[in-house]
């Protein structure tokens, strides 16, 4: 059955070592991405949103990143356990990654056009002028002015967008079924942001691939994804369509986080609700549901068992005790 | 009419660029150049822009961290552009900034009780005993348990930081704050409690802010009146409200449709801008924008366009750089 998704993740467990013990990353997530889709991550710092993603490119920092359980399939194929052989097949080549910082991704002593090239080189065997050949090609596809003069250009020389511009060109050198992108526009301006997001959508559609795409805003999930999966201390509280997130939020963290975002309708210097303490530390979970000690419906339930992700719907999955009684009160308040 | 609290006239700051192995001067950084706005007693002015519009500048320059290179800074009517550093002492208990990052900005060396209680101290304000009752009071007037004193910085998450920041601000009762980028640092949860807190100070002390972000829907939240910056100039100026339903300036309606909105149901079809923010060490011919926008002219690549009132609410004017009436 794994073999009809582009992207299965299941159970995955991502432990990282530090200096007071073992801390679980990501705590048995499950994902689910098809081709032509685009699948948002949301979170907060801490969350665990990039660590799957570093998890599913088997990038994690070693030796202190570790898989501990879980399985990941990219087109059918398992990941997690695969050797190296196979994984320098599919990474570059069947899934490309864009990162936030395209200046520190990019080689800053190398040539536009050889960092595009290489990965053609190396996946698609072709010889360093059909390679540039098709880097120019690539660079034109992402809205690059005068490609030809680029290819021969330093990273440093183009800005913030054109960099990052060429991180795309790059993970889409070898027409990658999944492209993972990391907080791709947060280190953009506003404009450029727009610019890059329109990019990624549109060779989506003329692709077909699908699109991981990981962020802390939830304006760009909204305009953007297809599905989303919130995920808080390194576990899945919600996932849902767009639509039906947007429209009808269950867990209390998803309806807590959209409403304490000023929007353009919200009355101008009126207070905010907010989620109250901060977003607490991989090594200091409380027990429980890991939002119980933020959560406005808390009670003794939430402080000694961990909710497990149930059905609030078609598509739409809540971790939580309390999401039924929730949604209740709102239609009687 | 009134003065107002902060008013600067035609504020410039320069750079000198340089380069080469004798670093000689290549060139000019004009980061802000020729900037007019006004602070009220009391009321938050927003200042917006994307990265490298000089909307920093501007606000290093306003509590002189930074010369200006022309113009007036008139603080309660008394032009400050000029004061040395022992004329503009006094003016530090009435002009204060918060900055974006306060893991930065505080010393990690020093408990949250002797930083909060430096500027007192600085400005011989009081006995040892009711510094520390002040302390105390700041803290609490912060959201912070009286317990933080004795604690170190880097034992703060980001929120309670930027808390710190905030007490040390307002701890010799300025009457204008500065803020750059108060909250972009922050997690989106943490974002709303430190706006909360902002708008609180405001109503409590009777603040006035320069609040300096680049998220327009933010600064739209805490703010009387908006500037849209841009390569160093306002673009626009007016109250909040006219600014944000009736745009008039291309730019502002670009950095508007740019926003990204939290609900699908209104994904709409928009004009997304094209091209980078341009150098301000070579800004563009006539109007700095001239090369992004949607509407240009042979006019507007010559001839740049000054800052015109096109409507009036009241005493507030909606200004506007631009040659057309969009």
């Amino acid at each position: 059955m794994t073999s009809q998704h582009l992207l299965q993740v299941r159970g995955l467990v991502t432990t990282f070592a530090t200096e007071s013990g073992e801390v679980r990353a990501v705590d048995r997530v499950d994902l689910t991405l098809d081709r032509g889709r685009t699948l948002g991550i949301v979170g907060e710092s801490g969350c665990g949103k990039s660590v799957t993603a570093l998890s599913i490119m088997r990038l994690l920092p070693q030796p202190m990143g570790q898989i501990k359980a879980g399985t990941i399939h990219v087109e059918g194929r398992e990941l997690v356990g695969a050797d190296r052989e196979t994984l320098h097949r599919i990474r570059g080549n069947r899934i490309g990654m864009i990162f936030q910082e395209p200046m520190t991704a990019l080689n800053p002593v190398h040539r536009i056009g050889r960092q595009i090239a290489e990965s053609l080189i190396l996946h698609k065997g072709l010889d360093r002028r059909e390679a540039l050949v098709k880097a120019v090609a690539l660079l034109e596809r992402v809205g690059i002015p005068a490609p030809e003069v680029r290819l021969s250009e330093y990273p440093h020389q183009l800005s913030g967008g054109m960099r990052q511009r060429v991180m795309i060109a790059i993970a889409l050198a070898c027409d990658p079924a999944l492209l993972i992108a990391d907080e791709p526009t947060t280190a953009l301006d506003v404009t450029v942001q727009a610019q890059i997001l329109e990019l990624i959508a549109t060779l989506r559609a003329e692709s077909g691939m699908g699109v991981m795409l990981i962020t802390h805003d939830l304006g760009v999930i909204a305009e953007h994804c297809d599905d989303v999966v919130v995920m808080y201390a390194g576990r899945v509280a919600e996932q849902a369509s767009a639509q039906a997130l947007f429209a009808s939020p269950k867990h209390p963290y998803t309806r807590g986080l959209l409403a304490s975002i000023p929007h353009l309708e919200t009355p101008r210097k009126s207070r905010l609700p907010t989620i109250k303490g901060m977003v607490p530390t991989l090594a200091d979970l409380p027990d429980g549901c890991r939002f119980n000690n933020r959560c406005p419906h808390a009670d003794d339930r939430c402080r000694q068992q961990q909710p497990a992700l149930t059905s609030a719907g078609a598509g739409h999955q809540v971790a939580c005790h309390h999401w039924q009684r929730i949604a209740s009160l709102e239609v009687t308040a | 009419m009134s003065t107002p609290l902060l008013e600067l006239r035609d504020l410039a700051t320069h750079f000198p660029v340089r380069g080469g192995v004798l670093l000689r001067a290549r060139g000019t950084n004009r980061a802000v150049d020729g900037v007019s706005l006004a602070v009220e007693r009391g009321e938050t002015l927003g200042l917006v822009g994307e990265s490298g519009c000089g909307k920093s500048t501007l606000g290093k320059t306003v509590v002189r961290l930074l010369n200006p290179t022309r113009g007036a800074i008139l603080f309660e009517g008394e032009d400050i552009a000029g004061h040395s550093r022992r004329q503009l002492k006094p003016l530090r208990r009435e002009l204060q900034m918060v900055f974006q990052d306060p893991a930065e900005s505080l010393n990690s060396r020093h408990t949250v009780g002797n930083l909060i209680e430096e500027p007192l101290l600085i400005h011989r304000i009081g006995t040892a005993d009711e510094r520390r009752r002040r302390v105390d009071e700041l803290l609490d007037l912060v959201g912070l348990p009286a317990t933080a004193a004795d604690r170190f910085p880097f034992e703060f998450s980001g929120g309670q930081r930027q808390r710190i920041s905030i007490a040390r601000a307002v701890a010799l009762g300025p009457k204008l704050l500065v803020c750059d980028e108060p909250v972009s640092a922050l997690d989106v949860s943490i974002q709303s409690q430190i706006l909360n807190l902002f708008l609180d100070l405001q109503t409590e002390l009777g603040l006035a802010y320069l609040f300096i972000a680049h998220d327009l829907a933010v600064v739209r939240h805490v703010s009387d009146r908006i500037a849209v910056m841009y390569l160093g100039r306002i673009m626009e100026y007016a109250d909040a409200d006219g600014l944000m339903s009736r745009p008039r300036h291309p730019y502002t309606q670009a950095l508007i449709a740019a926003i990204p909105v939290p609900d699908p149901s209104r994904k709409r079809a928009r004009t997304v801008l094209g091209g980078d923010v341009p150098s301000p060490i070579d800004p563009p011919s006539g109007c700095p924008f001239h090369t992004r926008c949607p509407h240009v002219e042979d006019r507007c690549r010559s001839e740049r366009p000054e800052l015109r009132e096109v409507t009036r609410n009241g005493s507030i004017a909606h200004q506007v750089a631009c040659h057309f009436d969009f």
